[in-house]
């Protein structure tokens, strides 16, 4: 097991196979474990069943389920390559692939979902590049040059070439005719995700001027990053720069959530868990948007209730944090409650007293800002004096009422830290992977105390043995009737011992 | 379930019975009445699930219960939403917790008994008949012989103890209460279940609340509705009542509902009303119907559902399993204490945020003591009461001024627990105290809780006395009948689900006379 923090899988660019990754691999360090894919019809992976980015797609995800180790992961695509991870990603965010951890997505003058910007002219020359078979030694050259902005150095432009040659025509065909034309935009749909993506300023068709009008839309948390003076080929012309903002965005952005640990992630991802249950950790797990705009609430109380979310259920205890970056992991669970409120979801009731949820929050929140002390002893005193129904000057309600609302924040701000998936991990809950396809028994076998199941993570007990299994169904009403052959810690540690 | 093929009415036809809810109240009356050649039309007001949507994910899992916002005052406001309240075909039987203990002789005559509360106008006996049938035909399992009732007889055996039920187990043996292995309506076996098909046996899944998709707890969605269609009863989801409309004489003649955005109108011969302790209360005030008593929406009911959690060395996992696999009903009427009525004792295991909600409003838990608390969890074991509540005047439900998104008044509820139900959450607190520490428990925490909504238009043998007579039927109004929680003149210590079941096949054969 290497030390690696995230894994990166990269999905190369037309022409490209996996070896493309590894000038990125080599500048990124040890802290990421870069997987380079190749897509069908490129490097010696064989040609797709048809030419659709779906099938690109397919094969992608069949090497990230593969290699994925449950930890945290990056996608990264190149050009035709962040069409096919735009499929990608909406389809692991939809819960149906058997993978977690996404984090977040860098895309390198990629392909957009709709349509690709590419002259007729340009179209039909490269295609005529392949009616004879693969791409000649000329015209290969030819391709990596007019993608670039200078020159790349002699061994890099070889290898770069080597691998264009490489390419099936067929792949080639298919990518220009079909994949390139084809609008995925209704399968992608809106990608909720930390994003960056880099672009050259010298790109013809898929420039950094363009980028932001092809892609905004689909990834509303998008940063765009313009790299003066390159090409198309930004991994082979600015490796370092790539890598460079790889690791910031990684750090600044795309780690930002408590992480879950890799042989949790791995249950999650497993075809125990079902789809929904998977689609639902899967997005809970990906960290919040720094740039959160209230949509129920203003600027200055989801603040309020962040300084309120920061005591009442405070994250500085993250198990999980320690061995990982200094930098704090965390739950935007203000924000989280904001867009809860402000699709209307409730629980089904409220005290008679109060205006409806988004409101009362509003009004609550106003009250508190307006008497939140500084310092931490101050802050807590006030929440100290909340929750035993004390008098708040300027309260909207009397104290009963104002604690009553305050309970609910309590509550809400308790659940939606609860339902990270790094939040079950550590207080020990794994019952989201009953019931998917692959369960079978879709529940448990082990109920005792201190025992698992085998599929279960090994922090939850010792595997429950042959004999225990049997003591657990034939002897317990013998043990319940006669308490003095047993103790509760006996009989755990007899299952234990077994 | 699958209505493709199912019998249908047109809405001027003059049907027999339009029942309204398909939950424990509405279903096996739907079904009795359908077997006997009645034409039937059942109005849901949520969806019609495919168990395959059902999920074990807490915060989506409320698809499920009713979630339009009910007001909750008094003392102890009553929470509402996945706690007691069902949404869809099958009402609350999508979340119930399946727990199906008997109701005991002695809480139906519990006035006469005590001089206080109310005695329900019905046989023990015949109610008795009643249940064996509703737990045969749904697949009720539980230990034979029973501790508590020597003749009764389980045709399954109970279903699989989990850590918490160990516990349980351990501690009442050493102080020498008995405990048995619960009666609930968890299948034990495979079985073929008339006209819906194959139903698997436990797998031991503790997310039973959030849905079951394998048709091991039984659910009137897989056992009585399908009955009901496949004799010729039509069922009609996401259809909201929220009028009733009468002839020159006073009778019910039709009654309105939204479906889809659009309004209509079912034409009927007689209505049943089965939506439960808040909404059949809150229609039949909104239309100002069957109140000559005065007591719709009186004398609401909650169980006393205190809980009591045990700190162990051994990761407990209570999420695991049947949450409720043991029971004792050794305090349904226990001795030298100053109140009336009692309790049962039932082992718990509970969900993360189920039991993170009972932290944070049961305790004034937060912060990093907060946090210590949801580690420790999984080393707790529970054990919780379902104990008597004694109908009161004053724990009532009224419409507020605010309406709801169908244009109907939202229900205020007010209740607060008088001193006798705190008598008895004394009392029960105690006990399972001491049986969790017998066990072995480090430390206990208390979290206060209710169940279920019962009482709100009581049945009464005096027409002063109630909404409606022994057999359901509205004391005003001959021939609207309710068929649900709402009619319990008490609480019972008994869960109501099963009671609830037979009360509405008796409902459907006194309708029949």
């Amino acid at each position: 097991m290497t030390n690696h923090h995230c894994t990166i899988f990269f999905l190369p660019g037309l022409g490209f196979g996996s070896a493309s990754a590894v000038p990125l691999a080599a500048a990124l360090g040890d802290r990421f474990r870069v997987v380079g894919i190749d897509l069908p019809g490129h490097g010696p992976a064989p040609d797709a069943v048809n030419g659709s980015v779906a099938a690109l797609a397919d094969a992608a995800l069949k090497t990230i389920e593969a290699e994925a180790d449950g930890g945290p992961w990056l996608l990264a695509a190149h050009s035709m390559g962040g069409k096919v991870a735009a499929l990608v990603a909406a389809r692991v965010l939809s819960g149906h692939e058997t993978v977690f951890g996404l984090a977040g997505a860098v895309f390198l003058a990629p392909s957009p979902p709709t349509p690709e910007p590419m002259d007729d002219d340009k179209r039909a020359l490269m295609l005529s590049g392949v009616e004879n078979g693969p791409l000649s030694e000329v015209d290969a050259r030819e391709f990596v040059a007019q993608n670039v902005a200078t020159s790349l150095v002699a061994a890099a432009e070889q290898d770069a070439v080597a691998q264009v040659r490489q390419m099936s025509p067929l792949a080639w065909q298919r990518w220009l005719s079909e994949g390139s034309r084809e609008n995925v935009s209704a399968a992608v749909g809106v990608i909720d995700l930390p994003v960056v993506v880099m672009a050259g300023e010298d790109d013809d068709d898929l420039g950094a001027s363009v980028q932001p009008r092809l892609l905004g839309a689909v990834y509303p948390r998008a940063r765009f990053v313009s790299l003066p003076a390159t090409g198309h080929l930004l991994h082979y012309e600015r490796a370092r720069e790539v890598a460079a903002e790889i690791a910031r965005f990684w750090e600044s952005t795309a780690s930002a959530s408590p992480q879950v640990n890799s042989e949790w992630g791995r249950v999650i991802a497993s075809n125990r868990t079902g789809v929904e249950a998977r689609a639902l950790l899967v997005r809970r797990a990906i960290a919040d948007d720094v740039n959160y705009t209230p949509r129920a609430l203003s600027p200055g109380q989801l603040a309020t209730l962040r300084a309120l979310a920061d005591r009442l259920v405070p994250q500085s205890q993250s198990q999980s944090q320690s061995q990982l970056e200094t930098q704090a992991r965390r739950i935007d669970l203000a924000a989280r409650i904001d867009a809860d409120l402000a699709s209307g979801r409730g629980d089904g009731w409220r005290p008679s007293e109060l205006p409806d949820d988004a409101s009362a929050y509003r009004l609550g929140l106003d009250a508190i800002a307006s008497v939140w002390p500084d310092g931490v002893a101050l802050q807590d005193a006030l929440i100290r004096r909340i929750i035993g129904g004390g008098f708040i000057t300027g309260a909207p309600w009397g104290g009963d009422l104002f604690r009553r609302w305050f309970e609910d924040v309590r509550n809400d701000l308790t659940r939606t830290w609860l339902a990270h998936p790094a939040s079950l991990a550590r207080i020990g809950y794994d019952g989201f992977a009953t019931s998917g396809p692959g369960a079978e028994p879709a529940g448990y076998v082990s109920l005792g105390a201190g025992v698992r199941d085998p599929w279960e993570p090994a922090d939850l007990g010792t595997l429950a043995s042959d004999h225990a299994n049997q003591a657990d169904e034939s002897d317990e009403s013998d043990e319940s009737d006669d308490p003095g052959t047993t103790t509760n810690t006996g009989q755990a540690g007899k299952q234990s011992a077994a | 379930m699958n209505l493709n093929d199912m019998r249908t009415y047109a809405q001027d036809d003059v049907v027999d019975v339009v029942v309204v809810g398909t939950g424990a109240g509405g279903a096996p009356l739907l079904a009795r009445l359908a077997e006997h050649g009645l034409r039937v039309v059942a109005l849901e007001a949520g969806p019609n699930f495919d168990p395959d949507n059902f999920t074990n994910d807490e915060v989506e899992a409320p698809r499920i219960n009713w979630i339009s916002e009910r007001l909750s005052g008094g003392d102890a406001p009553i929470a509402f939403g996945p706690n007691n309240s069902g949404w869809g075909i099958g009402g609350g039987t999508l979340h119930w917790g399946a727990f199906t203990p008997r109701p005991d002789i002695r809480d139906l005559h519990l006035l006469t008994e005590s001089g206080v509360g109310a005695d329900w106008p019905v046989d023990h006996a015949e109610l008795t008949r009643y249940i064996v049938d509703v737990e045969r035909f749904i697949g009720v399992s539980g230990p034979t012989p029973y501790p508590w009732d020597p003749e009764r007889q389980y045709l399954e055996p109970p279903v699989d103890r989990n850590a918490p039920a160990d516990i349980m187990a351990i501690g009442c043996a050493r102080l020498g209460i008995q405990a048995s292995d619960a009666p609930a309506a968890i299948l034990s076996r495979d079985r073929d279940q008339p006209h819906h098909g194959r139903r698997l046996a436990s797998q031991n899944l503790g997310t039973i609340h959030q849905g079951e998709r394998y048709g091991t707890k039984a659910t009137t969605a897989i056992t009585y509705l399908p009955s009901a269609v496949a004799t010729g009863a039509e069922i009609r989801p996401d259809s909201m009542v929220h009028g009733i409309e009468r002839d020159a004489l006073g009778r019910i003649s039709a009654v309105v509902y939204r479906q889809n955005g659009q309004e209509r109108r079912q034409r009927c011969a007689t209505l049943v009303l089965a939506g439960g302790g808040i909404e059949t209360p809150r229609l039949l005030l909104n239309t100002g119907l069957a109140n000559s008593s005065g007591l719709v929406g009186r004398n609401f009911l909650a169980h006393g559902a205190v809980q009591v959690w045990g700190r162990f060395d051994e990761q407990i996992r209570g999420y695991r399993g049947y949450p409720s696999a043991l029971i004792s009903e050794d305090f349904v009427r226990p001795d030298g204490v100053d109140f009336v009525g009692g309790y049962l004792l039932q082992s718990l295991g509970v969900m993360p945020l189920a039991y993170a909600t009972s932290l944070v409003r049961g305790t004034g838990l937060w912060g990093n003591e907060l946090i210590d608390a949801l580690d420790a969890w999984r080393y707790t074991a529970g054990i919780g009461i379902n104990g008597e509540c004694l109908p009161a005047e004053n724990n009532k439900l009224v419409l507020a001024d605010e309406v709801d998104e169908w244009g109907i008044p939202r229900a205020v509820i007010t209740f607060t627990a008088g001193p006798n139900e705190q008598a008895i959450n004394e009392h029960a607190t105690a006990t399972m105290t001491r049986i969790l520490e017998a066990a072995g428990a480090r430390e206990t925490r208390v979290l206060a809780r209710t169940a279920h909504t019962l009482g709100t238009c009581r049945m009464s043998a005096d027409p002063d006395n109630g909404v409606v007579d022994a057999d359901g039927r509205s004391h005003d109004i001959p021939n609207l009948w309710i068929s649900d929680n709402s009619t319990f003149p008490s609480a019972l210590s008994a869960n109501p689900g099963l009671t609830q079941m037979a009360l509405s096949l008796r409902t459907a054969d006194r309708m029949m006379r």
